[in-house]
């Protein structure tokens, strides 16, 4: 193996390292891939790795008879069987370089294994050069198709841990001899021999093992695979989500860059937060007291406003399960009446808190509450999506009302008790 | 009528397809309401009479415990069990509560009061004292090494159960924190508008 266009490989990028081996190849005839053997050999097994970049396992099960690369010529058989035309094409490249990739890989390795030419790598030289041809001869739609897979990759960023091996392996052809560079890949790159050993042994099953591979372990070019390395890069994925999770959440933090930064800015929140519940909790706290004792001012104030009839079916409705014959009868009678009942009602079920109730005049809080939920129950009719939000909100604000006139706590639980029923009701 | 804009508007202002936060939400609510009224009876059967500053100061701030671990406690049932932070802070509460418990307990004989009110202070002092020697270590440390994620130790003190997490749970846990500690806020701020209201 001549270091120059190992050197020369290493400089180039993938794709253009392709497209000039694919040029190269048209020009070139058969019997001179018998001469230039491991010229040929080497671009095979870096068209061979590019191949195993891009091709997805899917791909490689589009082949029906997919032996072994060993096989080479087996390959041309699908591809043979393949319609010429260029709808057909397209697909057939797909079949194709996984098919020719797995033999570049074997006869790359044959090759820097013995430092020789095989007569299997030379076959696998001119299945390639076959398959080649093919691809001259129906140029234009190759291109097209190669193109196609070219922004694929350009698509896909995360290059596989191959792409990262064939790295590792060319610098060490590179920098040293072939044969012990055979055996330090085996020694050091796991997935290296798996992949070798894969190729040489079994092929079909190449694309199943491979598939974890793609999807669990993602190193760029010069990146380092040893574990470690390997599992902090993880660690270091998984922390970048969150932050990014975190910069979505954190307003204004979209203009920072840097982590440091971006913690500095989640912790300034978060106490800002927590500042704020902190001065809310002290502010209701101060709150509480004066409401219990200013009661009869919020009664004087107030003034509430007439009940539209068209409500009325929907109080029924949210109030079934106080089961009053009494209020069920005067559903439609004059508010008053409703009032007296209703207030009967919550006095029979709570006695404890009567002695409130009487302080306070009953007859006016209910009908408020009242207004309350009708209106909600029928907002919640309107949006039946969104039982539980409303059925909060109606908890929420019944709540107040109830407690502002501090009257009939009581009585918002037996109203929240009816809402969530009719929930129910409406979600069944 | 005047009463339903507000209302309509926090209905449209919302979001009505119900997700985690507002499923959380509305547990929040639920919880928190529930807990002031507690409160309100409990304040109606002990009605205080209190006419001297210091001693409605401290009823007031008694009031803002009450009202903050109410808060707090609600939050972290509405955020479940599952959460690292709602279970430390869960249990934070009820240690704190027992703590409180025995002081109160111990408030019915005088004699031992002294003795642990002493022991407070000296405790309280000691801490300071730690404190601030701390401070001015890291204070010096802060300007010579370079910060970066591996210490986000101040985070760890505001997230309730920080300290003994990962980086990567931790900002799980905080990221979660602040989307509860956001709807808190929300709650509590429309409790406190319809209060200051009427």
């Amino acid at each position: 193996m001549n270091r120059g266009s190992l050197t020369e490989m290493l400089h180039c990028t993938d794709m253009t390292v392709l497209e000039r081996q694919r040029a190269r190849l048209k020009s070139q005839q058969q019997d001179q891939f018998h001469h230039q053997q491991p010229e040929v050999e080497e671009r095979s097994g870096y068209f061979s790795e590019l191949s195993g970049v891009f091709s997805g396992p899917s791909h490689v099960s589009q082949v029906p008879g997919f032996d072994g690369a060993a096989a080479g010529n087996s390959m041309i058989g699908p591809v043979k069987a393949d319609p010429g035309s260029e709808n057909g094409w397209s697909e057939m490249g797909k079949i194709l370089v996984p098919g020719f990739g797995f033999p570049g890989f074997e006869a790359n390795f044959s090759i820097s294994r013995t430092a020789s030419c095989t007569p299997l790598a030379a076959a696998a030289a001119t299945t390639t050069a076959e398959v080649k041809d093919k691809i001259s001869g129906a140029a234009a739609a190759g291109k097209v198709s190669f193109k196609k897979r070219k922004h694929d990759k350009i698509q896909n960023t995360k290059v596989v841990v191959e792409d990262e091996i064939k790295d590792k392996r060319l610098k060490g052809c590179a920098e040293e001899g072939d044969s012990k560079i055979t055996d330090q890949n085996n020694n050091n790159n796991n997935n290296n021999k798996e992949n070798s050993d894969n190729n040489s042994k079994e092929n079909s099953k190449v694309s199943d093992v491979q598939k974890p591979d793609y999807i669990h372990v993602r190193a760029r070019r010069g990146q380092a695979t040893d574990s470690h390395s390997l599992a902090e890069r993880v660690r270091r994925e998984k922390i970048s989500e969150r932050m990014k999770y975190l910069q979505d959440l954190v307003p204004g933090c979209n203009k920072i860059t840097g982590k440091a930064g971006m913690l500095d800015e989640i912790i300034n929140y978060v106490q800002s937060l927590q500042r704020q519940v902190e001065f809310l909790s002290m502010k209701l706290a101060a709150v509480n007291p004066r409401l219990d004792f200013n009661i009869d001012n919020f009664f004087a104030k107030e003034v509430f406003p007439a009940c539209p009839p068209a409500n009325f079916p929907t109080i029924g409705m949210s109030s079934e399960m106080n089961t009053n014959p009494a209020y069920l009868q005067h559903q439609f009678n004059p508010l008053q009446q409703q009032i007296v009942s209703c207030s009967g009602n919550e006095m029979v079920i709570n006695p404890p808190d009567m002695g409130l109730r009487r302080t306070i005049s009953a007859p006016v809080s209910i009908p408020e509450t009242f207004l309350d939920s009708s209106c909600f129950t029928q907002l919640q009719h309107l949006l039946p999506s969104s039982t539980t939000w409303d059925a909060d909100l109606q908890n929420f604000y019944s709540l107040p009302f109830d407690q502002d006139r501090s009257t009939t706590f009581p009585s918002h639980q037996l109203f929240t008790g009816s809402i969530e029923a009719s929930n129910l009701k409406t979600e069944m | 009528m005047s009463m339903n804009n507000p209302k309509q508007r926090l209905l449209l202002s919302g979001n009505p397809r119900g997700g985690s936060s507002s499923c959380i939400k509305s547990r929040f609510t639920r919880g928190f309401l529930r807990a002031l009224i507690k409160m309100k009876k409990q304040n109606y059967n002990q009605p205080t009479s209190s006419s001297s500053s210091s001693s409605s100061r401290r009823e007031a701030f008694r009031r803002y415990r009450r009202v903050k671990i109410a808060a707090d406690k609600s939050m972290a049932v509405a955020a479940g069990s599952k959460r690292l932070w709602s279970r430390a802070m869960l249990s934070r509460i009820r240690h704190h509560q027992q703590q409180t418990w025995r002081y109160h307990r111990s408030t019915f004989n005088h004699q031992p009061i002294k003795v642990k009110r002493l022991v407070v202070e000296k405790k309280k002092k000691k801490k300071k004292k730690k404190k601030k020697k701390e401070e001015e270590r890291t204070g010096d440390h802060h300007h010579h090494r370079p910060r970066g994620l591996r210490d986000a130790g101040e985070l760890r003190k505001l997230v309730p159960g920080g300290e003994g997490m990962d980086i990567c749970s931790l900002l799980d846990e905080t990221a979660h924190y602040i989307k509860c500690l956001v709807t808190q806020v929300q709650v509590m701020k429309s409790i406190d508008q319809f209060y200051s209201i009427n």
